[in-house]
């Protein structure tokens, strides 16, 4: 068994890592949309990309649109990195498991 | 941490299903607002041709101009912020040939002022509803929806056509923009 990501790798982590790679460049996601995308509720989305960022996978920007707070996530280079490996890391398990008896 | 081939496949999964509803969302967010542009331009020239039916021709390209300049200037905008372009020459070479189709159909089927008000909406719903097998269920929705609005328009509204277009096919568009930017 291969050795994975456990920053990575926890589920509601796992699907924001995911997002924030899916786009291109240096993009990031509101956290609005992020947790709509995620299905998670506020707190636990906080607490998780907190866990992000002090592991340097995303960076979180907060800015002021008008009067409203706006909160920004955006992977890292180091997070999609991780994430790559991650991904890579899930399918070497799985071919693995396939080549077996 | 080591996990099972099990647990790989389903978190692979679960970032595929990831990937497909960001690529939704961010498809959404571009066609929204193209769809209120459209919606706003639709709107008006209902409203025009209405008022002023002798002038509904040019009041027409008029929109089709200005709607297709506008589309070039959201995507512009849209591509800086997302590094996504929505229209480019080669969506403006397909809406060409989907124009020149409609036209050599209007001309082939000799429509009166009615029946272009109720080709040309249903047409391009076509073209939507199409659209929407691939990228999003909303298309589908809208295009279904518009379509069906526009021929009970064409059968029993009566004088009141071109207004009830207005509120149908560019109110319509309007609405289907705004309540994408929200799913």
């Amino acid at each position: 068994m291969a050795e994975i990501d456990d920053i990575i790798h926890q589920p509601l982590r796992l699907r924001i890592m995911a997002a924030l790679n899916a786009l291109p460049g240096a993009s990031g996601l509101e956290f609005s949309r992020l947790k709509k995308l995620t299905g998670a509720t506020d707190g636990n989305l906080g607490a998780h990309i907190e866990t992000l960022a002090k592991a340097g996978y995303v960076a979180v920007d907060k800015a002021f649109v008008g009067k409203k707070p706006q909160t920004t996530v955006t992977a890292t280079a180091a997070g999609r990195g991780a994430f790559a490996r991650h991904v890579a890391t899930l399918q070497e398990i799985i071919a693995g498991a396939a080549g077996k008896p | 941490m080591s996990i099972e081939s099990r647990e790989a496949a389903a978190a692979l999964s679960d970032i595929e299903d990831i990937v497909r509803r960001v690529r939704q969302s961010r498809i959404y967010q571009l066609a929204s607002l193209l769809l209120i542009m459209w919606g706003a331009l639709v709107f008006a020239a209902n409203i025009g041709s209405f008022l002023w039916p002798r002038t509904a021709g040019y009041i027409w390209i008029a929109v089709n101009v200005a709607g297709i300049a506008g589309s070039f200037a959201i995507s512009a905008f849209g591509q800086a912020r997302t590094g996504v372009r929505s229209f480019d020459g080669r969506a403006l070479a397909a809406l060409l040939l989907f124009f020149a189709f409609g036209l050599f159909t209007c001309w082939l089927g000799h429509f009166g002022p009615r029946e272009l008000g109720t080709f040309w909406p249903i047409y391009f719903m076509l073209m939507y509803t199409i659209a929407g097998l691939w990228v999003g269920k909303a298309f589908v929705a809208i295009g279904l929806s518009i379509t069906a609005l526009t021929l009970i328009g064409y059968f029993f509204v009566g004088p009141w056509f071109e207004p009830w277009m207005a509120f149908v096919n560019g109110g319509g568009l309007m609405l289907g923009g705004l309540w994408m930017r929200r799913s």
